[in-house]
């Protein structure tokens, strides 16, 4: 008798378009987090993690938003274990030069958790920002990336839904 | 006429959407976060609480105290440095002056986890959790 496979699933996708974007974060932050918990079989901590991702992002692309809107898509791809937010703005060519290098330099090191250390020790305390994408890329165990079209830069952190559990060197996990 | 001075306590500190004081019970000292730190720049609020409490637990020579998150729905990164602040301003005292942070986390609010995973490294000899 013929092995019967599952229909596959269709990724889930959620887009939103918002201006300005400000108010909206913690909203949106809870509703992405619902939304995941609901939509998506994802693992236990996933959707806190995804929600978390969707706030650093959106936080860092209003100050450079230019009172113009912006536009985040998640998409979940159940089938093919894979989970993207994507956070789309307007930018100057300097201000996105000067992500394209943060992203650069966060990626040339490949541990997450020495570079997010690494931005705990030299992000000053006053200064706002800094330590976002560094967030994002451990706690939230996404990978960053960046494309441009037409004056609009897109943060892309995309990795794996079912993710394992959060380790560090001396065996803590969560 | 001008207005008389507003009276103001150091160990306690509000924003809308969160607030911030230093209570003491049986267990001793217990700094308590509630709401959701979300704003563009809490540092300008939380960091001149973190020192008030630092400089009074300095003070009283405490070993440890608890700092509360069970009703801390969210922090973001910005807010996030202020408590890599604090573990900074131990690190600056005199190795026996020094008393650690315990980070008492709220299971249904996930984020809290890791996020304290992360700063336990960073602090590792003055970050513990429950």
């Amino acid at each position: 008798m013929p092995e019967i496979k599952p229909d596959p699933r269709q990724p889930i996708y959620l887009m939103l378009r918002m201006k300005p974007p400000w108010v909206f974060i913690d909203e949106i932050r809870r509703f992405v987090e619902s939304f995941c918990a609901c939509a998506c079989d994802v693992a236990a901590n996933r959707e806190s993690q995804l929600a978390l991702a969707v706030h650093e992002l959106m936080q860092n692309a209003v100050p450079f938003s230019h009172d113009e809107e912006v536009d985040l898509v998640l998409e979940v791809d159940p089938d093919a274990d894979r989970v993207e937010v994507a956070v789309t703005n307007r930018c100057t060519e300097a201000e996105f030069q000067s992500l394209k290098e943060r992203i650069e330099r966060m990626n040339s090191e490949p541990d997450a958790l020495r570079h997010y250390l690494a931005e705990m020790t030299t992000t000053p305390a006053t200064v706002r920002g800094g330590l976002g994408l560094a967030r994002v890329r451990f706690e939230a165990q996404l990978e960053l990336s960046l494309s441009r079209l037409g004056g609009r830069v897109t943060v892309h952190a995309s990795g794996a839904l079912r993710a394992p559990a959060l380790k560090v060197p001396g065996g803590a996990h969560v | 006429m001008s207005e008389l001075p507003v009276p103001s306590n150091p160990f306690q500190v509000a924003d809308d959407k969160y607030s911030a004081l230093l209570a003491s019970d049986v267990q001793g000292p217990r700094v308590v976060f509630r709401g959701t730190i979300s704003t563009v720049n809490p540092a300008v609020i939380l960091n001149p609480f973190v020192d008030a409490v630092h400089g009074e637990l300095a003070k009283l020579g405490q070993k440890r105290i608890r700092v509360d998150l069970r009703e801390l729905e969210f922090c973001n990164s910005s807010g996030f440095k202020s408590f890599i602040h604090w573990i900074e301003r131990i690190g600056s005292l005199p190795e026996a002056k020094r008393y650690s942070l315990h980070f008492v986390s709220n299971p249904a609010r996930k984020w809290q986890r890791t996020s304290l995973l992360a700063l336990s490294c960073y602090g590792v000899n003055s970050v513990s959790m429950e």
